[in-house]
Parts: structure tokens; C-alpha cells; sequence
């Protein structure tokens, strides 16, 4: 007789057990994202592109943002700003993408036993690719710039990290909506403050020149020091110090093994939730 | 002793009432959390052993707990208290098709859910033709299935549930799926899986078809087990007690006749309410196959009249006339009769099946010529089924069968 798996897993056993699943959610978001529209995952990249044109022109030209220099000592407030953009798009798409998935797959988790964590890294899985097509972008981009360093490298890590941070938390948000449905509308807000205090339209530097405190409070944003490290590796061609780099990847894991955990501990009865 | 598949334990699922969930956070902090007293137990102190290999049935009325039971079997609530313990593969027909996406095929339907249900991806595409082949959809196999006709959607839900090789198969009232022939499959797949030792466990108002299926049945009520056994015998007293519950909740009206009534016969004798009643003479809302019921029909008589013959014709809801039985022909004489009278006619051992009747009533002489009365359409009633069996035609003759 085997008691039925109520019980805590460990993420990465979990994570083994149930690849073919989370595998098939993945299949399926992919399959579906944009079936029913023309131009299909060209969409994916409209989007950001045409919010860059517009952050681009608003914020250097109307009010006048300078960028620092990129590596190659001349400066690009385009490539600045998208820089921030990607990685700043990584965390909030997953996010708010985590954050619905619980509700959006209700009426299966009402009906069949399965981990209720699996649609949700499912749907981000997805949300990778459009990661990676943004990337592949800025990569254009500063290829095209002349900006090129073995520095990029580096970004694998700092993206890796920022992911983990991102589903970590969006775990938690996921079931944290599922209870309570204003979750979702509250993070909407805080994300947009969140936005505006990381240093995605200006360099850190501007705000320094300006405020102190201001500084400090975009400096305690955790967001800030992925964005910041993203700048440094892709824009700046320098390289975070190894310990910097490590808390960037430490934490971020951190953040994902405490938010699956906490999910597990509170999605139990998520039949009933939903 | 045979094996257990599913070892239910002194279990409980307590729920909080829906209008008092703290379903946003305002509500949770003006509110402050939830009173014990608006807690209510769906299901409480079941205990039941289900052998391995198996069908089990589980009645009871909406909202008896059935559905909730089966749902912690399923994994899907967790109990309260007390234990379940299973043993194997736990695949649910709760839901057919909950897992399908409408904007992808069948085919690729089919290796979702058999994910979702916890099929290894070798196995389910080992098992995807077949699939295909029992729902009959190959035709229409590589097409969305936002296009299937409900029909179509529940069949492919059906075939891909039963061949995700279950160990304990749970079936919430799904058994009513598709046209005649796809029921007959779907019934000749379910008695497969019982042959190779799988568990069934059904849920259903179909208490025919549960009697038929069954090994074992077991009756809730309120969340508490009233009776567990044969499903003949557990079937009948379910329905013994819901049949007694209606009738005590609605009795049929008693058919009053107005005074001034049209048509009818201008005579001494009048008939002026038809009822249908148990044999204690309680009025009822309907009568029973196989159980002594009684038509009251109340006369009056402004002189005395002799032996009068009071005919009662039975017509079924679809026209045809059943019966007509008469007090003479059955040798029964009313003598004189004079005042205000009930003739009660107990219909021995009610031999008509489940459906809905007519009376219809005349009264004749003592001579059996002349009419004295006649009131058509006087009442109608219900007969419905004590066993759960409906039965073919208008009436169960009481015959004996033997072999010589």
C-alpha cells in the first residue's frame, strides 16, 4: 500500500520526476501561443521593439538621458535602454505569467491529480524562447554598434539568475493569487513603481548625481543588481567581480528552492482554492 | 482475505460554507478568518474497504457526498481526517476531457492529457492509435478540437481516461456518453478492465445500470454511509427511502370534481374525487411497481343505489388503455349504497411498470347497462421503479418459470 503523494518534494527530484509533464504543458503553450494569429511569433518581437523605438526617442531626446559609454568608448542610449529592457522583461513576463497560471489551468487542477507547479514552469519555459529571440536582437544590436566582448558570456549566468529570482517568486505569487484574486492587480502596480526604480531608462549614475536616497532605495532593489550586471557585461564589456556574479546566481536559486517549497507547502489544497 | 486497491479510513472533508470564503484579501482582514461554525462536513466517518478488481458503486442523493469521496480517492481534496490508502495508478473519468485544449488536435490532445493523467511518454505513444481506434474519431483526429461536436469531445476524453492503464478507474456519472453503440463499448471496455483485475469505482444516478455493473454498493447520505452491500438489496432501500421521502413531501392532490361539472351523466349517483393512496390510506405522490398501492375513489349518492359497478380504466401516457377492471367482474358487491362513500380499489402487488397513467372512471347499475356516472381524465399518476429497473412494455406479469 502506498499513501498518495501528499507529501513535500525536493525540487530537483521533483524537477526529474515530472520533466515529461512540465515538457507538455511547455508543448502545449507553445503550440497555442499564437496559433490563431497571422503573423504569429513575429508578435513576440513587435511588441518590445516598438516600446523601445518609443522609450528611445521619449527619454533621449525630450528629456535629454544621456547613456554612459559602451565599451567601445562610444554611447548608445538605445542599446542602454534595451539592455535593461530584456533582462527587466525576463523577471516581470514571468512573473505575471507565473502569477495567472494556477487560474488559468483551474479547471484541470479541479479534476485531475498532477503537481500544480507544472503548468506554471511549463508556461515560462515558453516565455524563454521569447527571452532568447530578445536577446538575439541585442545581440544584433551590438554587433551592428561595433560593442563586442568576450564579457557576453557572462550574461548566461546573470540571466540564469535573474530567471530563477523571477519564477522564485512568481511561484509564490501564483498561489498567493489563486487564494486571494486582488494579488494580481496589486503586483501589476507595484511592478510599474518596481519599473521606474530600476535602472532601465537612466544609468545609475544620473540618479546619484541627483539624489542620495533615491539611490539607495533603487540600489536595495534586487532587480537593480541584475539589470546593473546585464549593463556592465553586455554594454559596458566589464565584468562583475566573481563574488558579485555568484550572489547573482546563489540568490537567484535561492529564491526559486524558497518559492517552490513555499508553493508546495500552501498549493495542497488547491482543488478547493480554485 | 482479498486485497485492498483503495482502504478508506475513518474519513472526513470539512468545508468551509461558499458565501462565507475569504476569497480576497479585504474580506480576510475585515472579516478575520473563518468561524468553526460556518465549517460543514461533506463526508464523515467513511470507512470502506474496496477489494482489488472490483466495481463499486457509490448512491446517494445531490449533494450526499459522493462526488466529494470520490474527488479524495482522486487526490484532487485532501481528507479532513482519517486515511485513504491506495494502491497502484489512480486515473479519474470525473471530468471527460478537463485537459483538452481547444485550439490543439486530438492527437495532440491525446499525449497531453496522457501526461497530465502521469503516462510515460514511450506508453502513451504505444497507446495512441488504440485510443484513436476506440474513440472512432481518426477522421477527424489532426483537427483543433475547439471543431468536435460535444459528443466527439467526451468520446475522445472517455478513450484516452480508460487507456491510460488505471489501476483504480474513477467514474462520476460519465457513463451516459455518446449514441447507443459508443455506450455499449464504453460498457464492454469497463467489464475488460474488471477482468484484468482493475478497480472501478462509479458514482451514478443510473441505478439500473449500477445494480447491473456492480459487485458492491454503497449509500451516502449526508456524508455518512447509511448501508454497504449487494447492490440489489443497498439499491432497493435507496429507493425505498426516496420514493417514501417524495411521496411524503408531495402527495398527488386528491382530483376533487367541481359540482357543476360539464358532461358527466345525470343520475343518483355522482363520482366526486379519485386519489391514489398507500395502503394505510396516506394519499401518495406515486405508486410502485410490485408494491399494493390503492385508488380511493370518493362517490355520493343522493338515493340509495344497488350494487353500482365502479369501472376504473387505465391508460398509459402514450394512449394506449392498459387495463379496466370492475368490481363485478372481480365478484365484488358494493351492496346498497347510499350517501357519501370512498370505494378504495387496492391494486394488489401493482403489477404496472415505470410511467405515467390515466384514470379514468364510470360508474354503472346493478345491471351493468345503464351509465351512471362518468368522469374521464379523472387523475394521473406516476408509477416508478423499486428496483431500478424500468422494464420493457406496461406491466410485469407475476409468472413463475421453471425448468422441465
Amino acid at each position: 500500500m502506498v499513501a498518495r503523494p501528499w507529501g513535500r518534494t525536493r525540487v530537483l527530484t521533483a524537477l526529474k520526476r515530472q520533466h515529461a509533464l512540465i515538457w507538455a504543458f511547455a508543448n502545449r503553450d507553445f503550440a497555442t501561443r499564437y496559433r490563431s494569429s497571422v503573423l504569429g511569433w513575429s508578435w513576440s518581437l513587435v511588441q518590445p521593439l516598438a516600446i523601445l523605438l518609443i522609450y528611445a526617442a521619449v527619454f533621449s531626446i525630450v528629456f535629454r538621458v544621456k547613456a554612459p559609454p559602451m565599451g567601445n568608448g562610444e554611447t548608445s542610449y538605445a542599446a542602454f535602454l534595451f539592455t535593461g529592457m530584456v533582462t527587466w522583461n525576463l523577471f516581470s513576463s514571468l512573473l505575471t505569467l507565473s502569477m495567472t497560471q494556477l487560474k488559468s489551468n483551474g479547471e484541470l487542477l479541479k479534476k485531475v491529480q498532477f503537481p500544480a507547479w507544472t503548468p506554471v514552469l511549463g508556461a515560462s519555459l515558453v516565455q524563454l524562447i521569447q527571452v532568447l529571440l530578445e536577446l538575439l536582437v541585442l545581440v544584433v544590436m551590438f554587433l551592428f554598434l561595433g560593442n563586442v566582448g568576450f564579457t557576453w558570456l557572462l550574461a548566461i549566468p546573470i540571466l540564469v539568475g535573474t530567471a530563477l529570482f523571477a519564477q522564485g517568486v512568481g511561484l509564490v505569487l501564483s498561489i498567493m493569487n489563486a487564494r486571494f484574486g486582488d494579488v494580481m492587480y496589486i503586483v501589476a502596480v507595484v511592478l510599474g513603481a518596481l519599473y521606474f526604480l530600476t535602472p532601465v531608462l537612466y544609468p545609475m549614475s544620473l540618479v546619484e548625481s541627483q539624489s542620495e536616497a533615491l539611490a539607495w532605495i533603487i540600489k536595495l532593489n534586487p532587480m537593480s543588481w541584475y539589470v546593473q550586471a546585464m549593463h556592465d557585461v553586455m554594454y559596458g564589456l566589464t565584468a562583475p567581480s566573481v563574488i558579485e556574479l555568484g550572489a547573482l546566481v546563489v540568490g537567484g536559486f535561492l529564491v526559486f528552492w524558497a518559492g517552490f517549497a513555499i508553493f508546495n507547502r500552501y498549493s495542497e489544497d488547491i482543488g478547493e482554492l480554485l | 482475505m482479498t486485497e485492498l486497491a483503495v482502504q478508506i479510513t475513518d474519513v472526513g472533508k470539512r468545508f468551509m460554507r461558499n458565501a462565507e470564503r475569504r476569497n480576497s484579501i479585504k474580506e480576510r482582514i475585515v472579516r478575520g478568518r473563518a468561524r468553526r461554525a460556518d465549517d460543514f462536513w461533506a463526508v464523515r466517518n467513511v470507512s470502506l474497504d474496496i477489494p482489488r478488481g472490483s466495481v463499486y458503486g457509490l448512491i446517494g442523493h445531490n449533494g450526499s457526498g459522493k462526488s466529494t469521496l470520490l474527488k479524495m480517492i482522486g487526490g484532487i481534496y485532501r481528507p479532513t481526517e482519517g486515511t485513504i490508502t491506495s494502491d497502484g495508478r489512480i486515473a479519474s473519468l470525473i471530468e471527460l476531457g478537463a485537459g483538452f485544449h481547444p485550439e490543439m488536435t486530438g492527437r495532440e490532445n491525446i499525449g497531453l492529457n496522457g501526461s497530465i493523467l502521469g503516462l510515460p511518454r514511450k506508453e502513451i505513444a504505444a497507446v495512441t492509435d488504440e485510443i484513436i481506434e476506440f474513440s472512432g474519431l481518426r477522421e477527424f483526429i489532426d483537427d483543433p478540437v475547439k471543431h468536435y461536436s460535444s459528443g466527439m469531445y467526451v468520446r475522445l476524453g472517455f478513450a484516452v481516461a480508460v487507456h491510460m492503464k488505471p489501476d483504480v478507474l474513477l467514474v462520476d456519472e460519465v457513463l451516459a456518453v455518446g449514441d447507443e453503440e459508443f455506450q455499449r463499448k464504453c460498457f464492454d471496455h469497463l467489464y475488460s478492465l474488471r477482468k484484468a483485475g482493475k478497480t472501478i469505482i462509479v458514482v451514478s444516478h443510473g441505478l439500473g445500470q449500477l445494480e447491473a455493473l456492480c459487485d458492491e454498493v454503497a449509500w451516502l447520505e449526508r456524508g455518512t454511509l447509511l448501508e454497504v452491500g449487494e447492490p440489489t438489496d443497498v439499491v432497493a432501500s435507496y429507493l425505498k427511502r426516496v420514493n417514501a421521502e417524495e411521496s411524503a413531501r408531495s402527495p398527488l392532490p386528491t382530483a376533487l370534481r367541481p359540482q357543476d361539472h360539464e358532461g358527466g351523466v345525470r343520475s343518483a349517483l355522482r363520482v366526486t374525487s379519485v386519489q391514489i393512496a398507500d395502503l394505510e390510506g396516506r394519499p401518495i405522490n406515486h405508486a410502485e411497481t410490485g408494491t399494493t398501492f390503492a385508488i380511493r375513489v370518493g362517490i355520493a349518492a343522493t338515493e340509495q343505489v344497488l350494487g353500482p359497478n365502479v369501472r376504473i380504466a387505465l391508460q398509459h401516457e402514450t394512449g394506449p388503455l392498459v387495463t379496466m377492471i370492475g368490481n363485478h367482474r372481480l365478484g365484488f358487491d358494493l351492496g346498497y349504497v347510499e350517501g357519501e362513500h370512498v370505494v378504495e380499489v387496492d391494486v394488489i402487488d401493482n403489477p404496472l411498470l415505470p410511467g405515467r397513467y390515466r384514470v379514468h372512471v364510470d360508474v354503472f347499475d346493478h345491471t351493468g347497462s345503464k351509465l351512471l356516472d362518468s368522469w374521464n381524465d379523472a387523475a394521473e399518476f406516476p408509477v416508478r421503479s423499486a428496483s431500478g429497473e424500468i422494464g420493457q412494455g406496461f406491466v410485469q406479469l407475476a409468472a413463475e418459470y421453471r425448468l422441465r
